[in-house]
Protein backbone atom coordinates (compact mmCIF):
# COMPACT_ATOMS: atom_id res chain seq x y z
CA UNK A 1 0.00 0.00 0.00
CA UNK A 2 1.55 3.39 -1.14
CA UNK A 3 0.85 6.62 0.34
CA UNK A 4 0.83 10.39 -1.98
CA UNK A 5 1.51 13.41 -0.34
CA UNK A 6 1.76 16.67 -2.65
CA UNK A 7 3.26 19.80 -1.51
CA UNK A 8 3.31 23.42 -3.87
CA UNK A 9 5.65 26.23 -2.82
CA UNK A 10 7.00 29.02 -4.17
CA UNK A 11 10.59 28.94 -6.03
CA UNK A 12 12.28 30.69 -3.07
CA UNK A 13 15.61 29.49 -1.21
CA UNK A 14 13.69 30.51 2.35
CA UNK A 15 11.12 27.44 1.25
CA UNK A 16 14.32 25.28 1.01
CA UNK A 17 13.82 23.58 4.74
CA UNK A 18 10.14 23.24 4.63
CA UNK A 19 10.60 21.07 1.31
CA UNK A 20 13.66 19.34 3.53
CA UNK A 21 10.44 18.77 6.54
CA UNK A 22 8.16 17.52 4.16
CA UNK A 23 10.39 14.71 2.02
CA UNK A 24 12.01 13.75 5.43
CA UNK A 25 8.29 13.21 6.95
CA UNK A 26 8.10 10.80 3.82
CA UNK A 27 11.41 8.95 4.03
CA UNK A 28 11.01 8.07 7.95
CA UNK A 29 7.50 7.02 7.09
CA UNK A 30 8.97 4.42 4.21
CA UNK A 31 11.30 3.48 6.70
CA UNK A 32 14.90 4.94 5.74
CA UNK A 33 17.17 5.61 8.66
CA UNK A 34 19.13 8.78 9.50
CA UNK A 35 21.67 8.90 7.57
CA UNK A 36 19.74 7.80 4.20
CA UNK A 37 16.80 10.77 5.13
CA UNK A 38 19.48 12.93 5.35
CA UNK A 39 20.95 12.24 1.41
CA UNK A 40 17.02 12.00 0.53
CA UNK A 41 16.50 15.29 1.65
CA UNK A 42 19.85 16.25 -0.18
CA UNK A 43 18.99 15.48 -3.22
CA UNK A 44 15.88 17.08 -3.03
CA UNK A 45 17.47 20.25 -1.70
CA UNK A 46 19.78 20.27 -4.60
CA UNK A 47 17.26 19.76 -7.05
CA UNK A 48 15.06 22.59 -5.72
CA UNK A 49 18.19 24.66 -5.66
CA UNK A 50 19.15 23.96 -9.54
CA UNK A 51 15.08 24.59 -9.99
CA UNK A 52 14.99 28.08 -8.39
CA UNK A 53 18.59 28.95 -9.17
CA UNK A 54 18.20 27.84 -12.98
CA UNK A 55 15.02 27.09 -14.16
CA UNK A 56 12.96 30.04 -12.74
CA UNK A 57 16.63 32.22 -12.39
CA UNK A 58 15.29 34.07 -9.60
CA UNK A 59 11.68 34.91 -10.68
CA UNK A 60 8.71 34.18 -9.31
CA UNK A 61 7.37 30.14 -10.00
CA UNK A 62 6.33 27.38 -8.19
CA UNK A 63 7.68 23.42 -7.26
CA UNK A 64 5.30 20.99 -7.26
CA UNK A 65 6.24 18.28 -5.14
CA UNK A 66 4.95 14.66 -4.69
CA UNK A 67 6.39 11.90 -2.17
CA UNK A 68 4.68 8.60 -3.12
CA UNK A 69 5.89 6.56 0.30
CA UNK A 70 5.66 2.53 0.01
CA UNK A 71 6.66 1.44 3.54
CA UNK A 72 9.72 -1.22 3.66
CA UNK A 73 9.67 -0.49 0.21
CA UNK A 74 10.53 2.96 -1.35
CA UNK A 75 10.47 6.70 -1.45
CA UNK A 76 9.53 8.18 -5.12
CA UNK A 77 9.39 12.25 -5.50
CA UNK A 78 8.66 14.09 -8.26
CA UNK A 79 9.25 17.57 -8.81
CA UNK A 80 7.38 19.50 -11.22
CA UNK A 81 8.43 22.91 -12.41
CA UNK A 82 7.71 25.92 -15.08
CA UNK A 83 10.96 27.13 -15.60
CA UNK A 84 13.90 26.67 -18.39
CA UNK A 85 14.56 23.32 -19.25
CA UNK A 86 18.27 22.17 -19.76
CA UNK A 87 20.39 19.61 -20.42
CA UNK A 88 21.96 17.45 -17.88
CA UNK A 89 24.00 15.74 -20.37
CA UNK A 90 25.82 19.66 -20.81
CA UNK A 91 26.22 20.04 -16.73
CA UNK A 92 30.00 19.48 -16.06
CA UNK A 93 30.53 16.06 -14.53
CA UNK A 94 31.64 16.21 -11.22
CA UNK A 95 34.83 14.31 -10.19
CA UNK A 96 36.40 14.06 -6.91
CA UNK A 97 39.20 15.48 -6.76
CA UNK A 98 42.74 14.70 -4.40
CA UNK A 99 43.97 18.30 -4.43
CA UNK A 100 42.41 21.53 -3.96
CA UNK A 101 44.18 23.08 -6.80
CA UNK A 102 42.47 21.06 -9.55
CA UNK A 103 38.95 20.58 -7.25
CA UNK A 104 35.99 21.69 -9.57
CA UNK A 105 32.38 23.29 -8.28
CA UNK A 106 30.63 22.54 -11.02
CA UNK A 107 27.76 19.96 -11.06
CA UNK A 108 28.47 19.63 -7.18
CA UNK A 109 24.64 19.48 -7.22
CA UNK A 110 24.01 17.00 -9.42
CA UNK A 111 26.85 14.67 -8.71
CA UNK A 112 25.23 14.43 -4.87
CA UNK A 113 21.43 13.82 -6.41
CA UNK A 114 23.10 10.62 -8.53
CA UNK A 115 25.20 9.43 -5.06
CA UNK A 116 21.70 10.09 -2.99
CA UNK A 117 19.27 8.64 -4.84
CA UNK A 118 18.61 4.90 -7.03
CA UNK A 119 17.12 5.86 -9.78
CA UNK A 120 16.64 9.56 -11.43
CA UNK A 121 14.85 10.68 -14.56
CA UNK A 122 14.71 14.28 -16.30
CA UNK A 123 11.74 15.10 -18.56
CA UNK A 124 11.39 18.84 -19.80
CA UNK A 125 8.52 20.77 -21.43
CA UNK A 126 6.01 17.57 -20.59
CA UNK A 127 2.77 19.06 -22.39
CA UNK A 128 0.58 20.55 -19.46
CA UNK A 129 3.06 20.11 -17.21
CA UNK A 130 6.48 21.48 -17.67
CA UNK A 131 9.83 19.96 -16.29
CA UNK A 132 9.50 16.68 -14.32
CA UNK A 133 11.82 14.99 -11.98
CA UNK A 134 11.38 11.67 -10.46
CA UNK A 135 13.83 10.08 -8.67
CA UNK A 136 13.26 6.89 -6.34
CA UNK A 137 14.78 5.41 -3.45
CA UNK A 138 14.66 1.74 -2.43
CA UNK A 139 14.89 0.66 1.15
CA UNK B 1 9.30 27.24 8.36
CA UNK B 2 12.52 28.66 8.36
CA UNK B 3 16.33 27.21 8.43
CA UNK B 4 18.27 28.53 11.08
CA UNK B 5 21.87 29.14 10.95
CA UNK B 6 24.15 30.79 13.71
CA UNK B 7 27.44 31.31 13.47
CA UNK B 8 29.10 32.70 16.43
CA UNK B 9 32.54 34.34 16.27
CA UNK B 10 35.36 33.99 18.37
CA UNK B 11 39.26 34.10 18.76
CA UNK B 12 42.08 32.48 20.12
CA UNK B 13 45.84 33.88 20.47
CA UNK B 14 48.34 30.81 20.45
CA UNK B 15 51.15 31.53 22.90
CA UNK B 16 54.55 32.08 21.16
CA UNK B 17 57.47 30.37 21.88
CA UNK B 18 60.20 32.25 23.78
CA UNK B 19 61.82 34.71 21.28
CA UNK B 20 59.39 34.86 18.78
CA UNK B 21 56.84 37.68 17.59
CA UNK B 22 53.47 37.46 19.31
CA UNK B 23 50.96 35.54 17.25
CA UNK B 24 47.57 36.50 15.37
CA UNK B 25 44.90 35.50 17.42
CA UNK B 26 43.24 32.54 15.43
CA UNK B 27 39.48 33.33 14.12
CA UNK B 28 37.18 30.07 15.52
CA UNK B 29 33.70 30.25 13.80
CA UNK B 30 31.24 28.04 15.89
CA UNK B 31 28.64 26.92 13.14
CA UNK B 32 25.17 26.02 14.16
CA UNK B 33 22.20 24.82 12.44
CA UNK B 34 21.03 24.12 9.02
CA UNK B 35 23.75 25.38 6.17
CA UNK B 36 21.71 25.14 2.93
CA UNK B 37 21.00 28.25 -0.05
CA UNK B 38 19.08 30.42 1.91
CA UNK B 39 21.74 30.60 5.03
CA UNK B 40 25.00 30.13 3.14
CA UNK B 41 25.40 33.67 3.16
CA UNK B 42 25.59 33.83 6.60
CA UNK B 43 28.91 31.54 6.56
CA UNK B 44 30.41 33.19 4.29
CA UNK B 45 30.28 36.64 5.93
CA UNK B 46 31.45 35.08 8.77
CA UNK B 47 34.33 33.81 6.48
CA UNK B 48 35.12 36.99 4.72
CA UNK B 49 35.30 39.04 8.17
CA UNK B 50 37.59 36.09 9.38
CA UNK B 51 39.69 36.31 6.26
CA UNK B 52 40.31 39.82 6.45
CA UNK B 53 41.67 39.64 9.35
CA UNK B 54 44.96 38.46 7.89
CA UNK B 55 45.49 35.13 9.89
CA UNK B 56 46.56 32.24 8.10
CA UNK B 57 44.13 29.49 9.85
CA UNK B 58 40.62 29.80 10.59
CA UNK B 59 38.90 27.16 12.32
CA UNK B 60 35.36 26.22 11.69
CA UNK B 61 33.89 24.36 14.57
CA UNK B 62 30.83 22.29 13.04
CA UNK B 63 29.93 20.33 15.35
CA UNK B 64 26.03 21.88 15.67
CA UNK B 65 25.84 21.47 11.59
CA UNK B 66 22.88 19.50 11.43
CA UNK B 67 22.62 19.75 7.60
CA UNK B 68 25.36 20.60 4.93
CA UNK B 69 24.62 21.15 0.87
CA UNK B 70 26.63 21.99 -2.19
CA UNK B 71 26.25 25.74 -1.31
CA UNK B 72 28.05 25.16 2.27
CA UNK B 73 30.55 22.87 0.56
CA UNK B 74 31.49 25.41 -2.09
CA UNK B 75 31.34 28.22 0.39
CA UNK B 76 34.49 26.51 2.71
CA UNK B 77 36.11 24.89 -0.59
CA UNK B 78 36.18 29.21 -1.82
CA UNK B 79 37.66 30.37 1.41
CA UNK B 80 40.31 27.27 1.46
CA UNK B 81 41.36 28.60 -1.56
CA UNK B 82 41.87 31.87 -0.40
CA UNK B 83 43.37 30.84 2.95
CA UNK B 84 45.63 28.66 1.11
CA UNK B 85 47.27 31.22 -1.44
CA UNK B 86 48.85 33.18 1.86
CA UNK B 87 49.95 29.67 2.63
CA UNK B 88 47.22 29.28 5.78
CA UNK B 89 44.68 26.70 6.23
CA UNK B 90 40.73 26.31 7.43
CA UNK B 91 40.66 23.61 9.66
CA UNK B 92 37.22 21.49 10.21
CA UNK B 93 36.48 19.95 13.70
CA UNK B 94 33.90 18.01 14.78
CA UNK B 95 31.85 17.06 12.08
CA UNK B 96 28.77 15.68 12.57
CA UNK B 97 27.84 11.95 10.82
CA UNK B 98 25.88 13.59 8.25
CA UNK B 99 28.65 16.73 7.18
CA UNK B 100 30.79 13.76 7.06
CA UNK B 101 28.80 11.45 5.09
CA UNK B 102 28.45 14.55 2.61
CA UNK B 103 31.88 15.45 2.51
CA UNK B 104 32.80 12.14 1.77
CA UNK B 105 30.44 11.75 -1.06
CA UNK B 106 32.19 14.54 -3.27
CA UNK B 107 35.32 13.96 -1.84
CA UNK B 108 36.15 16.95 0.13
CA UNK B 109 37.51 15.18 3.57
CA UNK B 110 40.54 14.60 1.39
CA UNK B 111 40.75 18.01 0.43
CA UNK B 112 40.20 19.40 4.14
CA UNK B 113 41.96 19.48 7.40
CA UNK B 114 39.59 17.61 9.67
CA UNK B 115 40.02 17.42 13.18
CA UNK B 116 37.89 15.44 16.05
CA UNK B 117 37.79 17.96 18.89
CA UNK B 118 38.29 21.57 18.64
CA UNK B 119 41.35 21.30 20.60
CA UNK B 120 42.61 18.98 18.33
CA UNK B 121 42.00 21.43 15.41
CA UNK B 122 43.47 24.78 17.78
CA UNK B 123 46.86 22.96 18.07
CA UNK B 124 47.17 22.21 14.68
CA UNK B 125 46.01 26.28 14.23
CA UNK B 126 48.54 27.29 16.58
CA UNK B 127 51.19 25.18 14.22
CA UNK B 128 50.53 27.22 11.24
CA UNK B 129 53.13 29.67 11.07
Amino acid sequence: MSTIRQLVVPAKHDQLAQIASFVAHGAEEAGFEEGLVNRIELAVDEACSNIIDHAYEGTMGFIQLEVTVEVRGSLKIILIDQGHSFDPNEVPVYKPCQTLDNARIGGLGLHLMRQAMDDICFEFNVPGLGNRLTMVKYL
Amino acid sequence: MIATLNVRESSFAPVAPDGEAPRKPIPVLTVAGRLDASTVNILERALMRALMQGTKAVIIDAGEITYISSSGLRVMLTARRQVRERGGDIILCALSPNVRDVMNMVGFTALFTVHESLDSARNAAARIK
